[in-house]
């Protein structure tokens, strides 16, 4: 059932694909990447929004003020939301903390998690692709367009073009297969973004949450969200307690309707209609058709 | 002498929403199971596949609904009908004589015409949540997933149970739907007392 080889579109080594058998992961074996956010060292610059852009060659058309106002959005926000032709968004959210007025500043996009509900959820063989490294990826060529990356996905990312492919952050793939680090990272000027082994992304991380603490940020904590075996994105937030205000979910997960769907449903539906075939094909063989009277009278009552 | 059956109007709304239901059947086996993948093929592709069944599927929903409510007079469910399904037995091993006398549908007919109607309704509903899932709450479009399975399930164990009666498992119950009419001795064995207020007696 396997659509790709081991190695991949990219020669990466898959890890795992959408509605196929697991491949064989002996030939090719990477640990997971990760970027690292440090919310506490972004300065809001967009920089990373920026070079996403001109890496992936987007053109997100530019808001008017009229629309800015319509959709009230906080002004320093580019759009109001991801698009088909849009990756990742900046966003920002105004609040309130024990430091007074607060800038609830998210890096959105793919999380790439280690357990994608878009994978998980598409039907399509080959459609979504789990690099060894964690990346996670879609190739529109076996795509055919259900949206049940949607359904599946915790973080609402996936958006569609006027064909009903998905488009989403892909961590730069590209570039990561050629060496090089994503373009977000290469961008940031604070190193608010750093990149590496997911090991020593959470090992940096816990650092940084242990300095903020010290510094008076008590709540500070590493997001890292267990529901979906962790994530290729992961953030340091000096407001650990007010994760929702970073508009980021609390306790995320691929939804157990997918998991009952994909599985005693699919068994289910198996049996039902395995059955009805095999039930009819046994009443033919068993007793044969019903024929009028038997089949023995019709010339009588005729 | 031949009785006619099903009426050109019936015989027109039943095969678009049978050729319908088909396409969405067949379809939706492809989409949903990683298995028959293949099957989208040939039925125009994967992605053909994909745009058509959302299409086909209100075509037949809206055939089942004209449907029920041209036959709902006909397909009323009565004790004998319940009674007729308890012996089901009887009637799929032959043993005619055992079961009650049927009017102009029996008891599984019925059923099947209540099924088909209201997996029409499921699938309508939840199959608008997630052809549009950007424009439901995620929650409903989640949960339409499932229903829309759950009514897959039944509706398609029960219409392979009818295409094989109509066909091979009741022989010359097709001609009902194709041409319109039945031999008498047919309608008498298997629909008698249709068959004697048709003659009027």
């Amino acid at each position: 059932m396997s659509t790709l080889t081991t190695g991949g579109t990219v020669g990466l080594g898959i890890k795992r694909i959408s509605a196929s058998k697991e491949p064989d992961t002996t030939t090719k074996q990477y640990p997971p990447l990760a970027i690292l956010v440090d919310i506490s060292s972004c300065i809001g610059c967009k920089a990373c929004e920026a070079a996403c852009q001109q890496w992936h060659d987007l053109t997100p058309p530019i808001m008017t003020p009229e629309e800015v106002v319509q959709r009230r959005i906080a002004g320093y926000q580019s759009h109001p939301d991801l698009r088909h032709d849009l990756f990742m968004l900046m966003k920002f959210n105004e609040g309130e903390t024990h430091k007074g007025f607060t800038w609830f500043i998210t890096k959105y996009q793919c999380m790439h998690c280690a357990e994608p509900g878009c994978l998980i959820a598409c039907p399509a063989p080959g459609a979504v692709i789990q690099y060894q490294n964690g990346i996670v990826d879609f190739d529109h060529s076996k795509c055919i367009g259900c949206k049940m990356c949607l359904v599946g996905c915790p973080f609402d990312v996936p958006r569609y073009d006027a064909n009903n492919k998905p488009w989403k952050c892909n961590f730069c793939v590209d570039r990561v297969a050629a060496g090089l680090e994503p373009a977000c990272v290469k961008t940031c000027p604070t190193q608010c973004l750093t990149y590496g082994f997911k090991e020593d992304m959470v090992e940096k991380g816990k650092k940084i949450v242990e300095q903020l603490k010290k510094r008076g940020y008590p709540n500070a904590t590493l997001y890292d969200p267990a529901g979906v075996g962790g994530t290729g994105y992961i953030y340091v937030l000096p407001h650990g307690d007010k994760v929702k205000e970073y508009g980021l979910p609390e306790n995320p997960r691929v939804d157990a309707s997918i998991g009952l769907w994909k599985g005693p449903l699919k068994v289910l539906g198996s049996i039902a209609i395995w059955g009805a075939l095999i039930g009819a094909f046994l009443q033919l063989i068993l007793w044969g058709p019903i024929k009028v009277f038997g089949g023995k009278e019709e010339e009588k009552e005729g | 002498m031949d009785i006619e059956r099903f009426s050109g109007t019936d015989r027109v709304l039943h095969w678009v929403t049978a050729l319908a239901f088909l396409y969405c059947m067949l379809s939706g086996i492809g989409i949903a199971y990683p298995k028959f993948h293949w099957m989208l093929t040939l039925l125009g592709g994967g992605e053909f596949a994909r745009w058509l069944h959302p299409w086909a599927g209100v075509v037949f929903s809206i055939g089942a609904i004209l449907m029920i409510l041209k036959w709902a007079r006909d397909m009323v469910m009565r004790g004998e009908d319940w009674a007729w399904l308890g012996r089901i037995k009887a009637y799929i091993s032959g043993r005619h004589e055992e079961l009650p006398e049927v009017g102009k549908f029996n008891g599984g007919q019925k059923l099947y015409a209540w099924i088909v109607f209201l997996s029409a309704i499921v699938f309508f509903l939840t199959g608008i949540a997630m052809w549009f899932p950007e424009n439901f709450s995620m929650g409903l479009v989640r949960w339409s997933v499932v229903i829309h399975e759950i009514a897959f399930i039944v509706a398609t164990a029960f219409t392979v149970i009818h295409i094989y009666m109509g066909t091979i498992g009741v022989p010359g119950s097709i001609w009902g739907m194709i041409g319109g009419k039945v031999s008498e001795t047919w309608a008498k064995f298997h629909h008698p007392k249709w068959y004697r207020e048709v003659r009027g007696e």
